[in-house]
Formats: structure tokens, C-alpha cells, sequence
């Protein structure tokens, strides 16, 4: 006879297996149009598709928390900050006459079929400590608690980091018409025109 | 000239082969745990079927964005269709982080650039949270890498984008062929 803990564990396990290749085989091709299309606004919101099936991902594997993280931080800030630098540098939204570097097309082909081979073979040869128990209700509880306690000092040192990027990213991005050498020169350069003026007029 | 539906045949037809391809690697599996070569990876056969019948198709003419995507969608399913969960969603991320190195390297839109090494480092995630998910159920520490790679990869994205903003207002330009200005 079946056990019906058995069957209904293996359904789950059949719909885990099932929804994972749906977001793979949703994802994957996203990802190429992100790197292929042609019209870089639309690879820029191919980009939340990615993110999107990644989050699906994160929820397959019981981090529900980060599945929210993933969608509010990358799916929409990220690539909003991407499309307008897309916007910005590329005003006049037109096509690309070649997305790729033709000469690097073949060794960045076998770079990454190489890759692979080396993740796939080192994924394969290590036996991991596999734990088939779900993960406990309230992981979030636990990640909250070791974020404060733990692992504290990273935590600040992060809120430190986003903070000075913050400050960074608005001074790059500033749009000034600041000459390098002119606050120092400034005064100088003045009195030697004014100078220069003088002779002109004596 | 080959038209967009012989290119969707030839894609079909590389899927179609690779599965038979595993199947039969996997038929072959005692004969490679004789001979000692490579008793775990015999999969790679399929990987290696895969990437021949994506050469032929590309020397036939057909479209590279579809050769390429078939044959991953078709490797990622004859590499995993027979692995424990954790390994697949391994194999995934492996996959994922592959594509993003080749758009890394080949774009030439800097700001592609930076969405390819936006994707490798989702890639990174998907490996951590699996982990914590797999390995370590009680204290998800992967779930806390994760997160602080979340905080590292938003930092980057705005200092990065900002650089290339200010190279774009120098140069007027965002292609990686034009950004030689440090070369004289």
C-alpha cells in the first residue's frame, strides 16, 4: 500500500522539480536576450525577467525573505538605475549595429564553455552534507537574530559601504563644468590676463 | 538563406539529439566506470554531442542566438536531469554564471557590461541560498551572504553606473572599443 506522506512527499517534490525547469527555461533565454537583443532599453528590462525567475528560485528554496529582497532591490531598483544610465548614455534610443566584439566573440565563447566545465566538475566531485529537513518556519527570525548579534559588525560595515557609494556615485555622476586645476589656478590665471591686457592696452 | 523557422527545426532537432545524446552516454555509463576515465562526469558526452551538433548548425547557417540558447537549455537538462536538487540548482547557477563571463567579455555596450556582471553575481546567489536551503537548514548563513552581497552588488551598480555616465560625458561615447584613452 502507499503511504500518503510518501506520495503527497514525492508530489512536492515533482512540482519543486517542475516549477524549477519552468524558471529555468523561462530565465535562461532571458538571459541571452539580455546580452543579445539588439535594442539595449529592452535587454535593460529583459534584465528584470532574470531577476524576476531568480526570486522564483529564492522561493523554491524556502528564503522567502530574500526572494522579496531579490524583487524589491534588483528587479526594481537596480534596473531602474540601469535604464536610465541606458537613457543617459544612449539619447537617441536607437539600435546597436553589433552587440558583440567580433574578434573576442570565439575566445570569450570557449572562456565560458571552459568555465563551466571547471564549476560543473568541482560541483560533481565533492560530496556535499545534504539535510532534506525544511528549513523552519521562522528563518527569518534566525536571520534577524544572527544579522544583530553575529554578524553585527558586517552589518554596519555594509550600511558604512552603501553609504560612501552613495556619496561616490552622486560626485561621479554630478554634472558640473569643473575644470581640473582651475580653484588652484584660479586667481593666477586671472591676474595674468588681467596682466597680459595691460601690455596689450600699453 | 536560412529563414527564422529552419533555425527553430535546427534548434528543435539539437534538443531532440541531445536528450537521445545522454540517454545514451547514460547507456554507456558502466563501460566508463571500466576504463576509469571519468566515472561521475559521463554526462559530458551529451555536453560534447551538444556543442558539435551547435557547430554544425552554426557552419549550416543557422541563427547563433538560437544555436546557443537551445544548447543551454538542452545541456542544463541532460546535466541535471538525474541529480539530486541541490547539485541542479549548482548546475544552474554555473550556467548562469557562464552566460554572464560571455557577455562580460564580448559586449560593447559598457553598460551591458555591467548588467552581465549583475547577472553573474545573481549567479553567485542562487549557489548560497541553495547552500543554505540544502546544507544548512537550522542557521541559513547562506541566506546572510546573500544578503550582504545584495547590499555590495546595489553599491556597485551606482558607483558603476556613475563611471560610466562620466566617461560617457568625456568621451561622448559608451562603446568598450573607444575607451582606450589611458593607451597612447
Amino acid at each position: 500500500m502507499f503511504n500518503l506522506n510518501d506520495l503527497a512527499h514525492a508530489a512536492s517534490a515533482h512540482l519543486e522539480i517542475c516549477l524549477f525547469y519552468l524558471t529555468a527555461f523561462i530565465m535562461i533565454p532571458l538571459a541571452y536576450g539580455v546580452l543579445l537583443d539588439r535594442n539595449i532599453i529592452r535587454a535593460g528590462f529583459l534584465l528584470i525577467g532574470v531577476f524576476g525567475g531568480i526570486s522564483a528560485l529564492f522561493l523554491l528554496l524556502q528564503a522567502q525573505f530574500l526572494a522579496m529582497a531579490q524583487l524589491m532591490i534588483y528587479a526594481v531598483g537596480i534596473t531602474l538605475v540601469v535604464v536610465i544610465a541606458l537613457m543617459l548614455t544612449n539619447p537617441n534610443l536607437e539600435y546597436e549595429k553589433s552587440v558583440e566584439l567580433p574578434q573576442q566573440q570565439l575566445p570569450a565563447f570557449l572562456t565560458s564553455i571552459l568555465v563551466f566545465l571547471v564549476l560543473y566538475m568541482s560541483v560533481l566531485s565533492e560530496a556535499w552534507p545534504v539535510r532534506n529537513e525544511l528549513p523552519s518556519a521562522d528563518n527569518i527570525k534566525v536571520l534577524g537574530t544572527s544579522l544583530l548579534t553575529q554578524y553585527s559588525l558586517p552589518f554596519e560595515f555594509a550600511s558604512i559601504l552603501l553609504l560612501v557609494a552613495l556619496i561616490g556615485a552622486v560626485m561621479l555622476a554630478k554634472s558640473d563644468h569643473f575644470h581640473p586645476g582651475e580653484e588652484i589656478l584660479g586667481n593666477e590665471s586671472i591676474s595674468e590676463t588681467e596682466g597680459n591686457e595691460n601690455v596689450v592696452k600699453v | 538563406m536560412w529563414s527564422k523557422s529552419n533555425s527553430l527545426v535546427v534548434a528543435y532537432f539539437t534538443v531532440i539529439v541531445a536528450l537521445t545524446g545522454c540517454l545514451v552516454t547514460g547507456q554507456l555509463k558502466p563501460l566508463f566506470n571500466g576504463m576509469q576515465i571519468l566515472p561521475e562526469f559521463h554526462q559530458l558526452g551529451a555536453v560534447a554531442i551538444v556543442m558539435a551538433l551547435g557547430a554544425a548548425a552554426h557552419l549550416l547557417g543557422a541563427d547563433l542566438p538560437a544555436i546557443m540558447i537551445t544548447s543551454c537549455l538542452s545541456v542544463l537538462v541532460a546535466v541535471t536531469y538525474d541529480q539530486d536538487p541541490l547539485t541542479r540548482y549548482l548546475i544552474l547557477s554555473a550556467l548562469l554564471f557562464s552566460i554572464g563571463v560571455y557577455g562580460m567579455t564580448t559586449s560593447r555596450n559598457a553598460v551591458r557590461v555591467l548588467m552581465s556582471i549583475e547577472l553573474m553575481l545573481n549567479a553567485v546567489n542562487i549557489n548560497l541560498v541553495a547552500f543554505a536551503r540544502y546544507v544548512d537548514p537550522d542557521m541559513v548563513r547562506g541566506q546572510l551572504f546573500a544578503i550582504f552581497i545584495l547590499t555590495v552588488a546595489a553599491a556597485e551598480a551606482a558607483v558603476g553606473l556613475a563611471i560610466v555616465l562620466s566617461i560617457y560625458r568625456n568621451s561622448a561615447t559608451v562603446d568598450m572599443e573607444k575607451f582606450n584613452l589611458l593607451k597612447w
